[in-house]
């Protein structure tokens, strides 16, 4: 397809939305938004960040929103679900399915809702995130998703909440050659803690593209888990712009599995002093997935800390990238960052790109990264047939104890670790060649 | 059980370093291999269990009258065949109660034995625990992974305690071992043995066959079986040493 054409899909889905009552000043960012996609077009290999990136599933097709809503039975849902949830939203085709949700009872001083709900109720909750559509520079797809979203979460936690029960919002896709346009935002004034877990699931070849807005305030905390299980067809592309605030504390998990085309972009900017983050994943390529995980930190502030740790594991001809990239401001002192990749390839057409990168402008900081590309252990693996354990199950065993020991890092919270678990599992239930 | 005749074998692409043993395991005997360093005791456990990286150019291996070599390293130790190994592998990641009870299962099918339910397998986990005087905590961790340097040569007699296989090959297990710990092992070798299992073991000392006691004793050296005896050659070893068999490869 031409870059034109690639585009006209997507602007004439925005022409032809219906006209819902939105206030003005939403009406006008759409449209800005709009354009902003329109004039930037797809992005090509040739822009840095997207070199490692096939998007041709992405181009080969269009997906505009849906114009219906399918129709999803709790049992479809049910085998997805997190247990020990104690709130939950699911979205399907990118829209609140209230029938399939239990948001339950939300302590004082929790808002936890749909966000075209929002929208109508707490507009004043989503100011922030839908200021601006692009503030990252070239963003296409963020663009895209300002002029499109119809719906997406919101979590605000006001000062000094604590929520105890894990928030889990679960997104379905199920609709053949339409997207998602999912806009999130989590929002954690200061002292604040919560636990959330987004799910990303479905059947058939959609495509997601959920954009969320997290802001973790002075001294609060978030554990953000995304657990990203889309169908073997689907696209996914995730992005996630964080910013903390002083002594705040965000961590990151993300589980990719699924998607035929899966990207998550983190952005992370440290805006106070003393705040922490924590990034880590693990990622299972097989078939011919394309995978990747890109990461910025912007440490903007001084005396922050950044644990990055991902992990991919490529089967088959599937192709997996980690860019990571750590900046230091001038100001930003007393920095300490590190950044490791781990990356296991088990087919000799399997591919795994690892981009670590450093932009360290401040000279009393603490920094260092890594990356490696391996095969499986082959020691290992004789050791464990030589007790009788056969060939394919002894692979499967070093590749989910590859996984396990990422997931690890997710302390205190033995249901999720289980649940992560649970599902590595089951992917590598499909055998790994 | 086990016949080893005219065996060949050398690392991959590289030099050759048995050179035509010859070998006859009946059930109910345990042999002892000794020789000296680099002679090739290890090489020749590693090729009967189908450890990567070798390759046989000639000779032929019968194990309960199959051919041992045409068989994958699983198959072998389902089919019967243990490898204590000189140098047990940490495995992080993999958890040790895990991975015996899927050897164990494993083993189990080959035998035409159902799955042992959880309560089963602890308590068989249990007392072959008590006879190697392994904690129990030390099963809680990922394969191997912390384990001393002994506790990783009790581990190993305590997996063939679990699986029961016919032939056992160890390749110095004793080595490292403190006095305590070598009877315990030692003791786990003599209740495996049985009319109907083979021992095979590789030592360089004399101590451990005063616990187990072989029937008979080789001399690995050249790449070959330069000398077989009874029990009394490793007495006379002890004395005089390897020099009269020539270098080791
Ligand atoms: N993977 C390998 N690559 C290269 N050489 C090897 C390899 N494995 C073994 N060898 C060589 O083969 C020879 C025999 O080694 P092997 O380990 O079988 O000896 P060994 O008799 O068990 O010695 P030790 O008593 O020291 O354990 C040695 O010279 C060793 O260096
Ligand atoms: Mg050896």
């Amino acid at each position: 397809m031409s870059a034109l054409a690639e585009i006209q899909p997507y602007v004439e889905a925005f022409k032809a939305r219906p006209n819902a009552a939105e206030p003005a000043w939403l009406k006008q960012r759409r449209e800005s938004a709009m354009q902003r996609f329109a004039e930037l077009g797809f992005p090509t290999r040739k822009q840095e960040a997207w070199r490692f990136t096939d998007l041709q599933p992405l181009q080969r097709a269009a997906f505009p929103p849906p114009s219906s809503v399918s129709r999803v039975a709790a049992a479809d849902v049910a085998p997805w679900l997190y247990g020990a949830a104690a709130h939950r939203i699911v979205l399907v085709d990118g829209v609140f399915a209230p029938e399939l949700s239990a948001i339950g009872a939300l302590p004082k001083g929790v808002w936890l809702a749909a966000t075209a709900e929002t929208l109508r109720t707490r507009p004043e909750l989503l100011d922030a995130v839908l200021r601006e559509t692009d503030a990252l520079g070239a963003q296409p797809f963020i663009a895209l998703n300002a002029a499109l979203f119809a719906d997406g979460f919101v979590l605000a936690l006001e000062p000094s909440v604590v929520l105890g029960g894990t928030v889990e919002i679960v997104h379905l896709g199920r609709a053949a050659k339409r997207s998602s346009q999912l806009r999130n935002l989590i929002a954690l004034a200061a002292g604040s803690r919560a636990t959330l877990i987004e799910t990303y699931v479905g059947e058939g070849d959609y495509w997601t593209n959920a954009v969320g807005v997290i802001a973790v305030g002075a001294g609060a905390a978030l554990r953000h888990v995304r657990l990203q299980n889309e169908s073997a067809t689907a696209i996914h592309l995730g992005h996630q712009r964080v910013e903390l605030d002083r002594d705040a504390r965000y961590e990151n998990f993300t589980l990719s599995l699924g998607g035929r085309l899966a990207r998550t972009d983190i952005h992370l900017k440290f805006d106070g002093e003393g705040a922490a983050c924590g990034l880590f994943g693990a990622t299972l390529l097989r078939g011919e997935q394309e995978g990747t995980i890109a990461t910025v930190v912007d440490h903007a502030a001084p005396r922050c800390v950044t644990r990055e740790y991902y992990k991919s594991v490529a089967a088959d001809r599937a192709h997996g990238v980690f860019l990571g990239t750590i900046g230091v401001r001038p100001h930003a002192q007393k920095t300490d960052a590190n950044q490791l990749s781990k990356n296991l390839l088990l087919g000799a057409r399997a591919a795994i790109d690892a981009k670590p990168e450093l932009e360290i402008l401040a000279d009393d900081v603490k920094c260092s990264h890594g990356a490696t590309v391996g095969d499986l252990d082959e020691t290992a693996l004789f050791y464990l047939e030589s007790r009788g354990i056969p060939a394919a199950e002894a692979r499967r065993m070093l590749v989910e104890a590859f996984a396990a020991e990422v997931i690890e890092r997710i302390e205190d919270d033995a249901a999720m670790r289980a649940h992560l678990g649970h599902h590595v599992a089951r992917w590598l239930a499909g055998g790994v060649a | 059980m086990l016949e080893i005749k005219n065996l060949h074998a050398r690392i991959s692409e590289g030099r050759e370093i048995l050179k035509g043993v010859d070998l006859t395991v009946k059930p109910g005997e345990v042999h002892a291999i000794m020789g000296p360093n680099g002679s090739g005791k290890s090489t020749l456990a590693g090729v009967l269990s189908g450890k990567p990286g070798y390759e046989v150019t000639e000779g032929q291996v019968l194990f309960q009258g199959r051919d041992l070599l045409a068989m994958a390293a699983d198959e072998r130790a389902r089919d019967g065949v243990f490898l204590a190994f000189q140098y047990p592998v940490e495995i992080p990641g993999v958890n040790n109660m895990y991975f015996l009870r899927a050897a164990l299962n494993a083993v189990r099918k080959q035998r035409g034995e159902s799955d042992m339910d959880a309560g089963q397998f602890l308590k068989a986990v249990r007392a072959k625990l008590k006879l190697l005087e392994i904690g129990e905590d030390l099963l809680q961790r990922g394969v191997n992974v912390g384990f001393s340097g002994g506790e990783k040569k009790r581990n190993e007699i305590f997996q063939m305690a679990m699986l029961e296989p016919k032939l056992a090959i160890l390749d110095e297990t004793d080595s490292g071992l403190d006095i305590d710990a070598l009877q315990m092992v030692s003791r786990g070798i003599n209740a495996l043995r049985g009319p109907k299992r083979a021992i095979v073991m590789i030592t360089h000392y004399q101590r451990l066959l005063n616990y187990v006691v072989p029937d008979r004793v080789h001399v690995l050296s050249g790449g070959r079986i330069a000398k077989s005896g009874g029990k009394e050659l490793a007495l006379e070893l002890e004395q005089t040493g390897y020099g009269a068999y020539g270098d080791a490869a």
